[in-house]
């Protein structure tokens, strides 16, 4: 009896540990509206848990920011990563009384295409994907896109700069790296961006690309990016999610250059490994948060376009290099200078920065291919 | 020579194979010990992750990469005896109870990560150590393999003693016959006076500390943190290994070093502009090969007839 007393109890355990993990969706406070009716309130939605290091982060960043700079009244729900939890929240929270419900990561795309055409009074805003507006009556969805490819059009440019230069741990040869979680659209569109920016600098700069195929995999990331700084590459770009955090093991392993994206991965190892992080030079960041505030500026101003999607780059802060202190100490003045020359022709519309969304795959396969060592 | 063909014919690709193979060789080893005792772990994979973060914290907090080391074998053994008392005690499939196990392993070392490192993704902010890379007198002199074996993180030594040891356990020591005895027919066993229950038990905490040591070289040899899932299917690879050496140490040994192979291979041929997926897909073609070659002659030889 005894034992099975012991049984029942570890199982509750295990239950009980599997739910603060967070699968359930947590149960918003019921809005009774004492005396807080002129606030606007906002809820974010995140398709996983807080913590990714990215998107997810930048845009629970983006909701402190709408708190603190806007004066609303905020919640971010976690989901958690069980994909049949999304769609009921996202049915529950619509049911209540927001004025703006954001969502996003393609994750969620499906789910707001399912559900916002139900609640034709209720605004979304979906980040990093968009709704299918051809598709049915999505009036009320305002999609974000993120122009990555303007982002890393900057980190190829500085990449070229560096494989050229004298730098104290740039080598000869002009052979830079870029690490992918996936050969998919949405990662070849960094590349896109990364090689056009590297050919502006250097038209004689080749790159090495290599496909993690996981986001997940650290180990498979760094064994990667040691062949591919064994080939001769002295700075890479990594695009690849927890994959591509071991490109930065590797960098420290052969004391080479590394550029980051999504989060600001100098900072990730600032005072744990100081030495690792001076590798990075910068990071590639979609700026989640930025672009979140801005929707919610223009909503709160009565200017946001519902029913379209908009794309976002360097010129309006919505993607752009970490500017750090490594940042700052690593790469020499001049180099900064030209980055922020190149940055400002990107915003002006001087140059255009080609996008793998709209060469399709066989151009970016071109594209690459092209730039082969 | 094309750079990367030179790559390839390169000590430091060799090298690497070494450094892809390590982990799953702890686990494989410790899929063959727990299936010649007659329990399928599929819990390998929960098994790495939860000492993979074990270890890292313990390091962290302690200072000291051994100590971690320990820990995260402790943590293994710990989760092999927790399989093994819902198997054994309270009757739960074994199956069911290893989906259990990595479901819990999966959600709940980002609980603990949380809970370590005020962070769900990665453990960058806690200052664990690493295991270290040691150089082999004599062995690292010696030219080509030396550049290959003379100097490769403890942990991968450890898992190549790891081999002929859980050899000479397995084949040449009393209990390592009884605990396959256990496995080939736990009556007869039981008949004989031997606890099915003990041997099992005892072999699911051996299979743990293997699983375990695999887990703390990702987190503490590969890279020097731990990320969430970051074991990404090692511990099922494993036991596909161990199925494809036949549920014998030696056997685990040499799958487990094609698969490392064929990773590596992946890893340095992903710039030959062959695209991701299919190298990808060799290790488990590979698999499927050696496996249909292997069914096929047992069948030419007649021993599936027998039985």
């Amino acid at each position: 009896m005894n034992k099975k007393l012991i049984g029942v109890m570890l199982v509750a355990a295990l239950l009980v540990s599997a739910m603060l993990v967070g699968c359930g969706p947590e149960e918003p406070e019921p809005q009774n509206g004492e005396g807080q009716e002129s606030k606007y309130k906002a809820v974010l939605l995140l398709a996983g848990n807080l913590g990714d290091m990215s998107f997810l982060d930048s845009a629970n960043r983006g909701m402190q920011m709408i708190k603190e700079e806007l004066g609303w009244e905020i919640k971010v729900i976690e989901m958690g990563t069980d994909p049949s939890n999304w769609e009921p929240t996202l049915t529950d929270v619509s049911s209540q009384d927001w004025d703006l419900i954001i969502t996003g990561t393609f994750n969620m795309q499906t789910q707001i295409e399912e559900v916002a055409p139900k609640f034709p009074e209720k605004n979304y805003v979906l980040f990093d994907v968009s709704v299918d507006y051809e598709k049915g009556d999505y009036s009320n969805v305002y999609s974000i896109l993120y122009r990555q490819n303007e982002g890393s059009y900057l980190a190829g440019a500085l990449a070229a700069m560096v494989t050229g230069s004298d730098l104290p741990r740039a080598n000869e040869q002009k052979l830079i790296g870029f690490l992918g979680g996936m050969d998919a659209p949405v990662i070849n569109d960094f590349l896109v961006g990364y090689i056009e920016g590297a050919k502006t600098v250097d038209p004689e700069v080749k790159v090495v690309v290599s496909y993690v195929e996981s986001y997940s995999d650290p180990a498979k990331g760094k064994e990667m990016c040691l062949a591919q700084y064994d080939m001769g590459v002295d700075i890479g770009f990594n695009v690849a999610g927890g994959s591509g955090l071991g490109q930065l093991d590797a960098a420290k392993e052969r004391g080479l250059y590394a550029i980051g994206v999504d989060s600001d991965q100098a900072m990730l190892f600032k005072d744990s490994d100081p030495e690792k992080a001076e590798l990075v030079l910068t990071s590639m960041l979609k700026r989640v948060d930025n672009s979140l505030l801005r929707a919610a500026k223009l909503c709160q101003e009565g200017k946001l376009e519902f029913g379209k999607a908009e794309s976002l780059g360097l010129k309006e802060d919505a993607v752009g290099l970490a500017i750090n202190e490594f940042y700052e100490r690593n790469v020499p003045e001049e180099m900064r200078a030209e980055l922020e020359e190149i940055a400002e022709k990107v915003k002006s519309g001087e140059i255009q920065v080609p996008s793998a969304f709209e060469l399709g795959p066989d151009a970016v396969k071109e594209l690459r291919d092209s730039v082969a060592p | 020579m094309h750079p990367l063909l030179k790559a390839i014919f390169s000590a430091s690709f060799a090298a690497s194979i070494l450094r892809v193979t390590t982990p799953i060789l702890f686990a494989a080893l410790g899929a063959v010990v727990a299936d010649l005792s007659g329990v399928v772990n599929i819990a390998l994979e929960g098994m790495m992750l939860i000492s993979a973060l074990t270890g890292v914290i313990a390091s962290a907090f302690t200072g000291s990469a051994w100590i971690g080391f320990l820990a995260g074998v402790a943590a293994g053994i710990v989760v092999g005896l927790v399989l093994g008392y819902f198997h054994l005690k309270l009757r739960t499939n074994v199956i069911l109870a290893g989906i259990a196990l990595n479901l819990l392993a999966s959600q709940g070392t980002v609980f603990l990560l949380y809970a370590a490192a005020h962070d769900k993704g990665v453990s960058s902010s806690l200052p664990s150590k690493v295991m270290p890379e040691i150089q082999v007198p004599i062995l690292k002199d010696i030219p080509v393999i030396g550049a290959i074996l003379g100097k490769q993180n403890v942990l991968t030594y450890l898992s190549l003693i790891a081999v002929a040891v859980i050899y000479l356990f397995l084949y040449k020591t009393s209990f390592g016959l009884r605990l396959r005895v256990v496995g080939e027919n736990p009556d007869a066993a039981d008949s004989v006076g031997i606890s099915v229950h003990k041997v099992r038990f005892i072999a699911l905490a051996i299979s743990g500390a293997l699983a375990g040591m695999g887990g703390v070289h990702l987190s503490m040899g590969y890279v020097s943190w731990f990320s969430r899932n970051m074991t990404s299917g090692r511990g099922f690879i494993a036991l596909a290994a161990k199925a494809l050496g036949r549920t014998h140490p030696v056997g685990a040994f040499f799958a487990s070093l094609l698969f490392g192979f064929t990773d590596a291979l992946s890893n340095y041929m992903q710039s030959l502009r062959v695209p991701g997926e299919f190298i990808q897909m060799i290790p488990y073609v590979v698999t499927l090969v050696v496996l249909a070659v292997y069914s096929g002659r047992q069948l030419k030889s007649g021993r599936f007839s027998n039985e």
